[in-house]
């Protein structure tokens, strides 16, 4: 794996239906954020951890959920900014 | 790019920027104030609506629909031979909001036309039943790939929507655990796949 800390599981993965280049991807660390179709990416959603999935609303593409293993739902309505959790 | 496995690359940049060099207080944990939905046991998949509207949820123990952002989930039931159905993962079609397809640890895929109405199983063409991953094309609503474990195991291609389907690659290394179609062209007249799988994040063309 070239080097590279090996094998972690990417258990989510959703993309910007308005720009594919823009896509998340869950993992037990948290969520991650690209902008370049998946050659860069940054953590979002400080706290969020043991995540399973993650969706972006087709018809408004700033609202994302994310929900952990044990089914706990988070929604952004910024692109990721902030998150609340839905209950 | 990355290492290909076959026609898979890896997308190594989750993991060099998202955990080597990050701070830990960017990831670190804070106490969560959402009661989690201990009836899950463990969520495979998330989707939404075309239309924005419904969610939908699969986890171990199956598929769970809400109206109200997820905060509230209803059991979906699915017509399966069986009791219990474990939904490893969900598309939605990007163009129908009534439309979704449903993949099953056990049995299959699962689709519905009619918003959650009436449920019809999609296996025609699969040589094995436990599929991880399901994607409808952006471009194509018909055109949907699936990922098949264990026996049969493979990526498989419909373009009629579920009716009939054909393996057309090994699919990516390693366990998937979500499949998604992007709309991104690959520059040979198609877009690509992407594949969660337990050895990172892979693409590769879909013009298998």
């Amino acid at each position: 794996m070239g080097g590279l800390p090996t094998s972690r599981t990417v258990n989510g993965f959703a993309v910007n239906p308005e720009k594919s280049r823009v896509m998340y991807a869950t993992m037990r660390d948290g969520l991650f954020q690209s902008t370049d179709a998946g050659e860069s990416w940054k953590p979002v959603g400080k706290g969020l951890k043991n995540l399973a999935a993650v969706a972006v609303n087709p018809r408004q593409s700033t609202e994302v959920y994310a929900v952990s293993m044990d089914g706990r739902v988070y929604r952004t309505a910024d692109g990721g900014k902030t998150w609340e959790p839905q209950r | 790019m990355g290492h290909f496995i076959g026609r898979w690359a890896a997308l190594f940049g989750v993991f060099a920027a998202g955990i080597v060099g990050v701070p830990r207080a960017a990831i670190a944990a804070e106490p969560s104030k959402a009661a989690p939905q201990r009836r899950f046991e463990h969520v495979h998949g998330l989707a939404i609506a075309a239309d924005g509207q419904a969610l939908w949820l699969g986890a171990h123990t199956g598929l769970y629909r809400s109206q109200d952002r997820g905060k509230t989930w209803t059991g979906v039931a699915l017509p399966a031979t069986h009791g219990h159905v474990d939904v490893m993962a969900i598309a939605s079609d990007p163009r129908d909001a009534k439309v979704l397809y449903v993949a099953t640890h056990e049995a299959g895929i699962f689709r519905t036309r009619d918003g959650d109405l009436t449920w019809t199983v999609v296996n025609g063409g699969l040589k094995g039943l436990d599929v991880h991953g399901v994607a409808v094309d952006p471009r194509d609503s018909k055109k949907v790939h699936a990922a098949v474990r264990g026996e049969g195991e493979g990526v498989y291609r419909t373009t009629d929507g579920g009716e009939k389907w054909v393996r057309v690659d090994d699919g990516p290394a390693g366990e998937v655990k979500i499949l998604a179609s992007v709309n991104i062209p690959t520059g040979m007249g198609g877009i690509f796949l992407y594949g969660g799988t337990a050895e990172g994040l892979l693409r590769s063309p879909e013009c298998f």
